[in-house]
């Protein structure tokens, strides 16, 4: 039976508040505001926690509780998108405290998760401000960078705590700490290593050298390299496509591939840009495109029927199909050549408004004429676009009839867009002109008959046009 | 109201409009007769008359007002099976005319949905029979699950021939006062493969060009069909697969192309003459265009699909010497 192992990051946890290195400010008025709420109400009811990841900051809210005595009452950032989760808490931050339950904290980790990438999440936001204006206890909330628009309501509601990012030789330190109680044979060189990588996240270097530790029970510097190298780094996106098209096995260009934060469908497009400016023999390129369109047949497989475990052969093929494709020009591949931000994706964003007036002309047209958008696409614009492009006249009362906007104009036609709008507009009042001399033949029935202003105008209209075209017509 | 596409001013109302088809007719007749009919579907090449068939059906069964009773959907804009479901539920629920216990549901480009997509759509069929009828419409009846068919009526619509079209749009000719010359006619049958709607857009627009002559009809279609597929291919031959997908891009992106739009015309320019390439090139091309075709299907974008498919022509006109234009001022 296998001990139950508690990981590092856990187990050496630092239990006091005179444990934390070198956050000695931030204990001070940690402690200072603590003080205020053991003799009443204090002025700033939270405290807002901020500082780089691994820097303590909730940690030390644990070792609070200990010290002080509070119980904990933790929230994360998944937490806060739902209602109940934010009242539950809300109810026992207003209770002051029960007859034999201790004190609390309330705790709000993580709370960058509401910072969304389309604005944060006011709701919560507000339930926050609300829960911080009718609590009896501290709330405490950590986030990595608070400075964020939508904060500042939770800022001039809290004290500022500042962590600061931990030196190389505080981690040094730790690590150094760590070695000697788990009676580890430690080369310096590795701690050294580890220290440098984690750019001051006691955290993940605690976790790199756990990692270290298990492969052989030693840390040496040549294992610390060999494992930690590749971990965690985030490449920019064009590195990611040149180490993937120069891996020369497949586990290489699957590792490779595992150093973005793109998702398998933008690294597809990265991959497909770049690959003929990378690869020049047709061959070899013709055979990287049927490994690429083969994984895009993986994708689409997974779309449908929702099989993620389809996703390994993905990015096998786009990876390792891709890195393996050179045959004639085995070569070619290791040429540096400049890499391009996906024209596909700029296009795209570029075309965005052109494309929605396509296709809501497109609409008005299926509509009037019963096809499919796409029908009418491939079908009917085009004859469409040669009117415009060629008979002013005819393009101008096709424009009247189905009621075309000024840039759906401009849209069909290039060359004459002015003119056509032009003759739009004479038509149109030309046409008013003919309904009010209709209308005022048939105003009794007309007044008899009115249903809204609205309708009538459209009517008018429309019988304008009508008599109008047939006069221009005869 | 004023209307100035031809494909919809000129389109029959009703059933005794329809010059052709006429076992299509005769049996929808006996239909409106009985104020009775099965779920129908209606199968055939584009430009038939199928969705003119369905209207005018509709018009002859309940009247002018007709559109109060007929719920048309197409089955390519409608986001999924669950958005007609919703329309389908709501169309049911209200009240159906006097004299007829049912309403209609048209929907075009049926063939377009997935398998699972008709199962649900079969048991919407089954649900709401009693107060709905469908009408389907598809090009490709066989791309309809059998357990539909079984449950539909089949009207097969045959191409139109040339008598027919010719004459229909000599009588748009008469009708708007246009002049045009019987050899016009015929070409423009000839270019539309019995399309009605397609040979009645080249008409208008030839019409619109000055006057209907042979001239004026293949300077339409030349305008008309983007040259750019012809050019792509051309550039892929000629081994600049970069600059072959910047148009097939912008096909794609700026025209709005689909990937089977774009793969059929690319078979066509293939096995067309104007490409010239060894007849056994063109079989082995033949078959890799289809698999590509296929896997359009399958995949999830299209444009990679394409793109493989510029690489092997690529291939090819590397193979081929002497088929690829020589590049100029290079």
């Amino acid at each position: 039976m296998s001990v139950s192992k508690v990981p590092w990051v856990i187990k050496y946890r630092p239990r006091k508040l005179s444990e934390f290195v070198n956050q000695d400010e931030a204990v001070e008025k940690i402690k200072a505001w603590i003080k205020e709420w053991l003799s009443g109400l204090p002025e700033k009811k939270a405290a807002l926690f901020y500082g780089p990841p691994g820097s303590g900051k909730t940690s030390i809210v644990e070792a609070l509780c200990r010290e002080y005595g509070f119980q904990l009452v933790e929230m994360n950032a998944s937490d806060y998108r739902r209602e109940q989760d934010i009242e539950r808490v809300a109810r026992l931050a207003s209770v002051q405290r029960g007859l034999f339950a201790s004190r609390r904290i309330i705790l709000l980790d993580e709370i960058d998760g509401l910072a969304l990438a389309g604005g944060a999440d006011a709701g919560a936001i507000e339930a926050i401000v609300e829960l911080i204006e009718t609590t009896k206890n501290p709330v405490i909330m950590t986030a990595n960078n608070p400075w964020d628009l939508a904060f500042r309501p939770l800022r001039d509601l809290s004290v500022m705590i500042e962590f600061k990012r931990l030196s190389k030789s505080n981690v040094l330190e730790v690590l150094r700490r760590i070695c000697a109680a788990e009676k580890l044979a430690c080369d310096e060189k590795a701690l050294d290593f580890i220290a440098e990588k984690s750019e001051g996240d006691l955290r993940s270097a605690i976790n790199d050298l756990e990692a270290v530790a298990e492969g052989g029970g030693k840390v040496t510097e040549e294992i610390a390299k060999q494992l930690l190298r590749a971990r965690d780094r985030i490449l920019e996106p064009f590195e990611v496509v040149r180490k993937i098209f120069w891996s020369k096995y497949v586990w290489q260009a699957k590792l490779n591939a595992t150093q973005t934060d793109l998702d398998p469908d933008t690294l597809m497009e990265w991959i497909n840009e770049n690959l003929p400016r990378q690869i020049s023999d047709p061959e070899d390129l013709w055979r990287a495109y049927e490994a690429l369109a083969k994984a895009d047949v993986y994708r689409g497989r997974i779309v449908r029927s929702g099989s993620w475990d389809l996703l390994t052969y993905v990015t096998e093929l786009m990876t390792a199909g891709v890195a393996l494709a050179p045959k004639n020009d085995p070569k070619s591949k290791f040429r540096w050549v400049k890499y391009q931000f996906p024209e596909k994706i700029r296009l795209m964003s570029q075309t965005k408004e052109a494309r929605a007036l396509r296709d809501s002309i497109a609409g008005i047209i299926g509509a009037r004429i019963h096809a499919s958008k796409a029908k009418v696409l491939k079908d009917v614009l085009p004859y469409i676009k040669v009117i415009f492009e060629n008979n002013v006249e005819e393009a101008a009362k096709i424009a009247i009839s189905l009621n075309l906007t000024d840039p759906m104009i401009k849209y069909l036609s290039q060359d004459k867009a002015d003119k056509i709008i032009a003759r739009v507009k004479e038509l149109r009042k030309a046409i008013r002109a003919e309904a009010r001399k209709s209308e005022s033949g048939r105003e009794d029935v007309q007044k008899a008959g009115r249903k809204s202003e609205e309708s009538g105008r459209a009517q008018q209209a429309k019988s304008g046009l009508d008599s109008f075209v047939k006069k221009t017509r005869s | 109201m004023a209307e100035l596409l031809w494909t919809e001013k000129y389109r029959p109302k009703t059933l005794d409009e329809v010059v052709n088809q006429e076992e299509v007719v005769i049996r929808l007749k006996q239909f409106i007769k009985e104020k009775n009919t099965p779920h129908l579907l209606f199968a055939g090449p584009p430009g038939t008359g199928k969705t003119t068939v369905a209207h005018a059906f509709a018009h002859d069964l309940y009247g002018s007002d007709y559109r109060l009773y007929l719920l048309e959907l197409n089955a390519s804009d409608e986001r999924g099976i669950d958005v007609i479901r919703t329309k389908v539920k709501e169309f049911a629920r209200t009240k159906t005319p006097g004299n007829v216990p049912f309403k209609l549901i048209l929907l075009d480009e049926s063939d377009n949905m997935t398998a699972d997509a008709q199962q649900a759509l079969r048991r919407l069929m089954e649900m709401y029979v009693a107060a709905t009828r469908f009408i389907l419409i598809a090009n490709y009846p066989s791309k309809i699950i059998e357990p539909i068919q079984s449950r539909c009526a089949v009207f097969r619509f045959v191409p139109l021939s040339r008598e027919d079209v010719v004459g229909r749009l000599s009588w748009i000719c008469g009708k708007e006062g246009v002049k045009c010359n019987q050899d016009a006619l015929n070409t423009i049958y000839d270019l539309s493969e019995g399309d009605m709607r397609k040979a009645i857009n080249i008409l208008q627009t030839a019409a619109a060009l000055g006057e209907v002559s042979v001239s004026n009809v293949y300077k339409v279609v030349g305008l008309a069909h983007p040259k750019e597929i012809k050019e792509m291919i051309k550039t892929a031959l000629s081994g600049d697969f970069i600059k072959a997908r910047n148009i097939l891009r912008s096909l794609m992106i700026t025209y709005g192309l689909s990937g089977i739009d774009i793969i059929k015309q690319i078979h066509r320019e293939i096995t067309s003459s104007d490409i010239d390439l060894p007849e056994e090139v063109k079989v082995e091309l033949a078959d890799y265009v289809g698999e590509i075709q296929f896997r359009l299907v399958e995949g999830a974008d299209e444009e990679i699909q394409l793109d493989a498919l510029l690489a092997k022509l690529a291939v090819i006109g590397k193979k081929v010497v002497g088929v690829a234009p020589r590049r100029v001022g290079k």
